[in-house]
This record gives C-alpha cells, structure tokens and sequence, in this order.
C-alpha cells in the first residue's frame, strides 16, 4: 500500500468505519428479507477489514506508544540509568564521528566550495605572482586566486607587540570566492594594500566584538591597516583542518609567493582541467622558465575540500584510518552501554512476568509482544541519542577546545549536522535492536515453564556481562597502549639538546626589512647582543628549528666524481655555525661553517644522508650539483635529529650556512644554550630583542616546550583512547554492580536459608565474590584474547619500540578489572552478608 | 491475514467468481453474492465473512471500484463495478482457471 493512500486511510477513518457498519447492516437487512444467506459475524468482518487498511497495526503502535510512556514513567530510576548509559554510549560515538568529519571533510565557508581545486606545478608548492597571472591569463578556469598561509604579521596596540597569524591574499580573493561576512566586506581588488579582514577570534579577543573597528586602521608590522571586515565565527578556511589564521590581508611583498587555488568553469571536470593545465605547464616551461624546477614535470590539481580531497589526498589516509579505528573502540563503548540497558529491561521484564503470562494467555500473538517490546526500548533509544547528542556537543566542543601545543592555529568548528544525525540515528537503530530483541525473546521463550525463564535470564544476563567486560578490558588496553606510547615518546631523544636551550622565533615587520641586507644586519645584532647576557654560553640564528616547522626538498643529486645521478628526498635547513655546538648535535666527521662565506658553496649533511645517497663515497670532500649548476661541497657529517614527529624514522638532513643563502624570509629563529636553566632567560632575551628592535615580534620559549608538536599525536592518541577507556570501564562498572545488586536480591532467600542454618558471613561473601570473580575471569580472558588480535592495526600508530601486545599493559588492564569488578561487587556483598534470615525466609 | 475464518472458497477463486459476477455491471455486495448463488444453480453459498473482505482486497488492489447509491428497495448501497485493471485480471484468472480445470478433470477421468 502506498503511503498517500495510507495517510488518506487514517484521515478518513472514521468515514470507513460508518461505510462499513452502513454496508453491512444494508446486507443483514436484505439476506433478513429474503433469508438466503446466512448471518456473519459483523465483528470479525470488521477486523478483517481493518486488518486489510493497517488501521490495526498503528492503533496498535499508538497503543503501545502509550503503554511504553505510561510504563517508563512508573520507573524513573530504570529511565534515568538507561538514559545515562545511553546518552554517554551515542553521545562519545557522534562526538568522535563529529571530530573526525569536521577535520577530515569540512567544506570551506565558500560560494560552491566543491568548484575549488588547488594546483601545484613542478616541485614548488608556492608559485611566483608571474605563474598566476599567467594561469589568469589561460582563461582555463573562471578565477585563479593566491593564499600565502605562512605568514605572521606583527600587530602593535600602541603597548606592545604581538606576533600573529596571517595569510597574505591576492586581492581578488574575497570577491572570486565568494567569503561570507560577519561584519563590513571582505577586501577588493580596488582596494589598497592596507586593507585588513580580521577573524572572529582575533576580533573578540583584541577588540572585543566592538563592531565599529570596521573601518578604522590597526597598526600591523608598523604600517597603519583599515579593517574592511570581520568573518563570522563558523568561517572555515580555504585550507581545511580547522586552521583559522588571525587575520587576511594583501600581501606587502612583491616577492610574496602564493599557494594556487583555481574556481572551475562551469560543468569542466578535473581531469579536462587537469588536461588543460598540462598544456599550459609546457608553454611556462618555454615562456617564464624557473631555474629550479620544470613546471611540467608535476602537475597536480585536486578539490580543496570534502571527500575528493580525501579520495585524492594519500597522506590524509592514516589519520582517515585513525579515525576510523577510533570510531571501533567507541562503538564498543557503545556496545557495553546498550549491554547495560539490555541488562536493565531484563531485569524489569522478569518483575513483569506476570503481566506478559497474562497477556500471551489472554491470546496476544508473540509477535505483538515483541513489538510492544521493541517500541518501549525505541522510546528508551530516542530519548538515549537526544540525550547523547547534547552530550556529544558538549565533548566535541570541549575536545576541539583544548589546545594543542601547534605552530598554527587550529580551531575545530563542530556543530551538528545532517551527517552527525543521520549516525547517531544509525547508531540508535542499532542500539534499539541490542537493548530489545534480546530481552524480548528471552521473556517470551519461557512461559511453559517459569522455573526455566528464570535460570535463562541469569544466565543470558552473566553472558552479557562477560560480554561487557570482554568488550572494556579490549577498550582498556587500546587505552593503556596509548597512555604507554606518551609515556615512550617522552623518554625517546629527539637528537639535539631540549634540556639547556631556549629559542626565539622571530617575524620582521617587512616595510622596514624588505632588503636582505638589513635582515643580515639584524641577525648579526642579535647574535652580538644576546651572547652578551649572562649566563648564555652560545647563539646561532637558523631558518627553521625541528618540530616547529620543517622544509624538504625532493630534487636529483648530481654527483661531480663520476656523473652519477641520484634522486634525494631531505629535510632542509640554514644555520649559523655554531648551531650544532648550541644544540649538541655531535660531529661524525669533518667541521662546522666558516664564520665568512667563501665564494664555495659548502653543506654539512646528517649520517642518514651520507649512507642513503652517497653510495659508499668518503663524506667529506664528496662534490654534487643540486639546483642550478654550482656545485655543493660536502665539509661535516652530524648525527641526525627528529624533525617533525618523535616517533618518525630517521630521516636525510642538510644543512647550508646561512649566510649562503638567498633568506627571502623574515621569519628567522635563534636558538641559545644556557648554563643556568632556560625557563630563567627568557625575559633577558626578550628584553635584548625588544632593545634590538621593538616593531618585531618575538617569541621566546624554552626549547623543551617549543617540541610539544612532536608528541602531538602520541597526546591525542592518548586523550582519545584513554579517554574511550575509562567511558567503557565505568559503564561496565555500573553494568557489574547492577548484575551482582540484582543476583543478591534474587538469592536473598537462599542466602537467609544458609545463614539460618550456620553459613557465617564469611562464607557468604565468600560465595558472592566468587562468583564475581568467575564472571571477570572469564570475561577477562575473552577480553585479552580479542585485545591480541584487535591491537595489531594500531602498531602503525606507536613509536617504535612498542610492542602492541605489550605484556605490561594487558597485567595492568586485568588487575584494573578485577580491582574494578570487586568495587563494583562491593556494595551487594555487603547487602549479602547483612541479609537477616527471618525476613529473607519470608521474602517472596 | 492469518486470523481470517476460513473462506467457503478458494481464495483466488472468490476473487474470480466477484469480478466475473461484476461484469454484469456494477451491484453491491449483496447482489454478488446473491449472483453468485444464482449463478451456480444455488450450489455456492458466498458468506458475508469472505465476501466483504475480498471486495476490500479488490478495491485495494484496483480491479473494482465502489460508489454509493440507491438500491432497487431506495436505500443506500454501496455499488461496486469492475474497472479496466478488473478486466484484465479476469480474463487472465480465467483462462488459468479453464487450464487448471480441465487439467483436473482429466485426471479424475482416469
């Protein structure tokens, strides 16, 4: 039956129930005329006929609709425990769901966002403003617009200076892609270059939501800017991942290199465009060649956002699976509340044995009662994943905010969506049938005999519980496991010296150091005058500092000797000489830079690279080309250090002098080793930058606490999983403690009887416990047997060294349960071993 | 519908014997039943309890449609007539029907 046709059913019921009695009663009068044909019976008819509209089956959903709330309502404590279990059960799941969508597909706050795909030619991930007008030129793709995401700017409120984060625009950034505002417009391109669009954040927290700084100018690395706008606080970046820069303006600098972000014309898919961008490549390589690199040679384009980026993009794949596993450890947090509730309707049914042997011998069909059932465990569900879903929002919300020690902002903006409701429905529907089914079947297979139903419900219940502490003690490891990798992560060096070291990350404001000289000037400065505090016992300045931030280069090596050619991927970096001797980093062979450039270019390579890419050559002396046509002399090898994660592998190194290089950047760092503790210079240091040169933000920290991001995925492991672990522990906890209340009561009367006839009480807590502990024996064991198989994935995810069945950890999780399944016990033990023998022989 | 009393025919026949009766044009049910009766030399007696079903099912299924009007002794009846989906089926219940008959006739014959 169509729906139409059974809503039009519904609405004119009332009408064919009259036509029915009218019709009937017109052939009761006839047959009574003429007495041929016998009397029905008029009551069955109808029912038939009802039956044949479903007025019976939603009468009778709507009956126990009722019956359920009317139910629910006489036991709150039930409701409120099942609603806890639930709520905390759908609430973590869709919290995790809501985390891992929102880093992993959020669209940017964009016109038509999946119009946007990013391009990257040849080896750079930036490009020239010379390749983007060119691209412009094409016509290929309806607008070409630049994001330069590296940027920090300097903003000065007339008392001090502050670093933050900036992106430099092309000026047709906002108008070509259509950004949303909270407040004023976004930039356009007959604005000028003193044009600034704030975010959210930076508008609250510096101006404090004053709506009429749009308009009026902010000092920004010393030049006066004039807000044009505000973004509203669900923008979300072109980037993604929940990077949220403090404020957008056109760039300053001409050399500003841009990150491309193209709109495609409409209805031209990726691979045309990608086609056409090939052709395009070949006419740069002749028409604006690079020195550095083919522009051909690698033609990447692919959506910015949403699951074609993930589709295309291979890197996000480890964390899609992180997620994914997440998503499994939950879901089995959700298995053990729904096993809790199963256990609680269990209960509740076997105190409503009467009322069902009542009804099943007053005719109604087991299939009603398993609806009527499964109806009453829905209501419980629905109202369990509202309940979960204020709860999810509150801990995607407390998760997202917790800061995480990065080099850029990052500011997750989780809110329920379409996506979000449609798991957690999924996840009810699921729920619905654990909590239900199971305790409906068992209440109706038994009403032969009532001395079997009870010893079958005791017993599907112990199975249950050993389910759940099956389930929490898998739960309990994974947790464990990652609480064991911080820990490993901790104690695993980084290569270079975090205990004695300070660092300082310096930004130039550009309208006073856009000549490299005055930046090397300034460097000079700073090296003079902070070598001068007391205490300091070396500085060097170099363009990066592990973990903070990191540079590779992938590009061929020619080696001078004999023209071998050889492909090399390594991280890159540009120092001063006394670098290694600041940050312990030891000489294998060979010495550090001269203090004066000579006209040679010389490098300093780590180990690694020696053994991966110089086939067996002595290091030192070894000469190859790189980029363009000089060759590089290699002078020291060093021993490596980690560079992004603590747990990676190692990885090639090279190191130019400083002073070698083009340093087209204004950022620059300093790094310095303390014989007094660093935690203790860093206001000497700040002082000596802020005299040095007051328009440029600095910030200087011990080096110990600039190395956060290195842990950063041992930490959210950790947060995540442990988190998950004691949810799980908790809710079997209270599962344990409801299993053995209730065993108690049940047994009240036997154990009055023992009592009665000398048990001491002793021997009965003695019994109860043993029981208990049977039950997390087994269930333990089923539990570390899973846990073997389970945690083998999730080696990808530790640092080496650790063993996923790390034999540590599976002891600790199982004294964690049996300490826990004996709290749990406790308190019916007690009643247990209180029980008095006359009244629990007149019990029942 | 599993609690329906047992009908005095099979099912599938009921269903042929009511659209046949209603292509006579269009009666109520009474008048089919009586038609019926009529038409099988007074051997089969069609209970209200199967008829009115089956007429429900039919209009559900769209082979008949019904209509209210005014019977031969001026009250309200409820008129049912065969559409174009009833005529269909009919002519193919009831070549099925020929086949199964004389099938089991030959075999009784023997």
């Amino acid at each position: 039956m169509n729906l139409r046709g059974l809503f039009l059913k519904i609405v004119r019921r009332r009408r064919l129930r009259q036509d029915l009695e009218a019709e009937l009663a017109f052939h009761q009068e006839m047959s009574g005329q003429r007495n041929s044909v016998p009397l029905g019976h008029v009551a069955l008819i109808q029912e038939q006929a009802f039956d044949l509209w479903k007025f019976n089956f939603i009468e009778n959903l709507w009956r126990d609709l009722l019956y359920a709330l009317r139910g629910l309502r006489r036991s709150p404590a039930f409701v409120i425990s099942a609603l806890l279990s639930l709520g905390l059960g759908i609430g973590i799941n869709a919290a995790m769901f809501s985390l891992g969508v929102e880093f992993l597909f959020s669209e940017p706050s964009m016109r038509d966002p999946s119009s946007l795909v990013s391009i990257r030619l040849g080896s750079n991930s930036n490009a020239s403003s010379e390749v983007l007008e060119f691209l412009r030129r094409t016509g290929i793709f309806s607008d070409v617009v630049g994001e330069n995401d590296e940027a920090l700017a300097n903003y000065n409120n007339g008392a001090e200076t502050r670093r933050v984060f900036a992106v430099y625009t092309t000026k047709n950034y906002f108008t070509s892609l259509g950004v949303p505002m909270a407040e004023g417009r976004g930039i356009i391109p007959s604005d000028s270059k003193e044009t600034v669009v704030l975010s959210d954040r930076f508008w609250r927290t510096r101006f404090n939501s004053d709506p009429s700084i749009v308009g009026r100018n902010i000092n920004l690395d010393g030049r006066l800017c004039m807000v044009t706008g505000i973004l509203p606080e669900q923008h979300r970046s072109l980037l993604g991942f929940g990077f949220s820069p403090d404020v957008y303006m056109p760039r300053w600098l001409d050399e500003t290199t841009f990150q491309l972000y193209a709109r495609l014309k409409p209805g031209m898919s990726i691979a045309q465009a990608r086609a056409a961008l090939k052709t395009v490549a070949k006419r740069m390589d002749s028409e604006i060649p690079d020195p550095h690199t083919k522009y051909s040679d690698s033609v990447v384009i692919m959506p910015v956002a949403g699951y074609e980026r993930f589709a295309t993009e291979s890197e996000l794949l480890p964390i899609g699976i992180f997620f994914l596993v997440l998503l499994l450890i939950t879901g089995l947090v959700l298995l053990i509340a729904c096993i809790n509730v199963a256990a609680l309707v269990l209960t509740r049914n076997s105190a409503r044995r009467s009322e069902i042997a009542i009804r099943l011998s007053l005719g109604a069909g087991s299939k009603r009662l398993v609806q009527q059932f499964l109806v009453e465990s829905l209501i419980l569900v629905l109202l369990g994943t509202a309940t979960g879903l204020v709860l999810a929002q509150g801990m995607a919300g407390l998760l997202a905010r917790i800061q995480l020690p990065l080099p850029v902002p990052i500011h997750l903006q989780i809110s329920p969506d379409g996506r979000v409701l449609a798991y957690s429905a999924v996840l009810g529907l699921l729920s619905t049938l654990v909590c239900g089914l199971m305790p409906a079947w068992q209440s109706l297979r038994p009403v032969i005999t009532s001395n079997v139903h009870r010893e079958g419900g005791a017993r599907l219940r112990r199975l249950l519980i050993m389910a759940q502490i099956a389930a929490s003690v898998v739960l309990l490891i994974t947790g464990s496991l990652f609480l064991r990798n911080l820990v490993n992560a901790n104690s695993i060096s980084p290569g270079f010296d975090v205990r004695h070291t300070l660092r300082a990350d310096v930004n130039l404001p550009p309208s006073a150091y856009s000549a490299p000289q005055r930046r090397a000037e300034y460097i000079r400065q700073v090296l003079y005058q902070v070598k001068a505090i007391p205490g300091i016992q070396s500085v060097a300045a170099a363009r990066l500092t592990p973990f903070t931030d990191n540079v590779s280069y992938g590009s061929p090596l020619r080696f001078l000797d004999n023209g071998e050619m050889k492909h090399a991927y390594f991280k890159w970096n540009a120092v001063t000489p006394e670098y290694f001797q600041v940050m312990g980093i030891a000489f294998k062979n060979g010495r550090t830079f001269a203090e004066r450039a000579s006209g040679e270019n010389v490098v300093i390579v780590n180990d690694i690279f020696a053994q991966r890419f110089l086939n067996r050559r002595p290091p030192i002396g070894t000469t190859f080309q790189w980029v363009g046509h000089s060759p590089y002399r290699i002078i020291g090898v060093v021993s490596g250090t980690k560079t992004v994660t603590i747990g990676e592998d190692p990885q090639p190194q090279l190191y130019q002098p400083l002073n070698q290089i083009d340093n087209d950047s204004l950022r620059i760092q300093f790094v310095m080793k303390s014989a007094i503790p660093p935690v203790l210079q860093l206001e000497p240091v700040r002082r000596v930058l802020y005299r040095i040169d007051p328009m440029a933000g600095a910030q200087v920290e011990t080096m110990y606490s600039s190395i956060g991001l290195a842990f950063l995925p041992s930490q959210v492991g950790a947060v995540l999983m442990g988190m998950t672990g004691v949810l799980g522990l908790l809710l079997a906890a209270i599962g344990l403690y409801g299993v053995m209340a209730y065993s108690v009561t049940r047994r009240t009367r036997e154990i009055g009887i023992r009592m009665a006839i000398g048990a001491s009480a002793r021997n009965v807590s003695r019994m109860v416990m043993n029981d208990v502990l049977k039950l997390i024996a087994i269930g333990s064991i089923v539990g570390l047997v899973i846990a073997l198989f389970v945690t083998k994935p999730l080696a990808m995810f530790l640092v080496p060294g650790l063993n996923p069945r790390d034999p540590l950890s599976f002891a600790v999780v199982a004294l964690v349960m049996i300490l826990t399944g004996i709290a749990a016990a406790w308190s019916p033990v007690y009643r247990a071993i209180h029980v008095d023998p006359n009244i629990a022989l007149r019990y029942e | 519908m599993g609690k329906a009393a047992q009908p005095a025919l099979l099912r599938g026949t009921l269903d042929l014997l009511i659209l046949h009766a209603l292509q006579r044009g269009a009666m109520h049910g009474y008048a089919v039943a009586q038609t019926i009766h009529l038409l099988s030399d007074e051997v089969l007696k069609v209970e209200e309890g199967s008829l009115y079903p089956a007429l429900y099912r039919l209009e559900l299924d769209g082979a008949i449609s019904s209509k209210w009007g005014l019977s031969e002794n001026k009250r309200k009846a409820k008129y049912y007539s065969i559409t174009k989906r009833g005529k269909k089926l009919v002519s193919e219940q009831q070549a099925t029907w020929d086949r199964l008959s004389t099938a089991v006739g030959r075999v009784l014959a023997r």
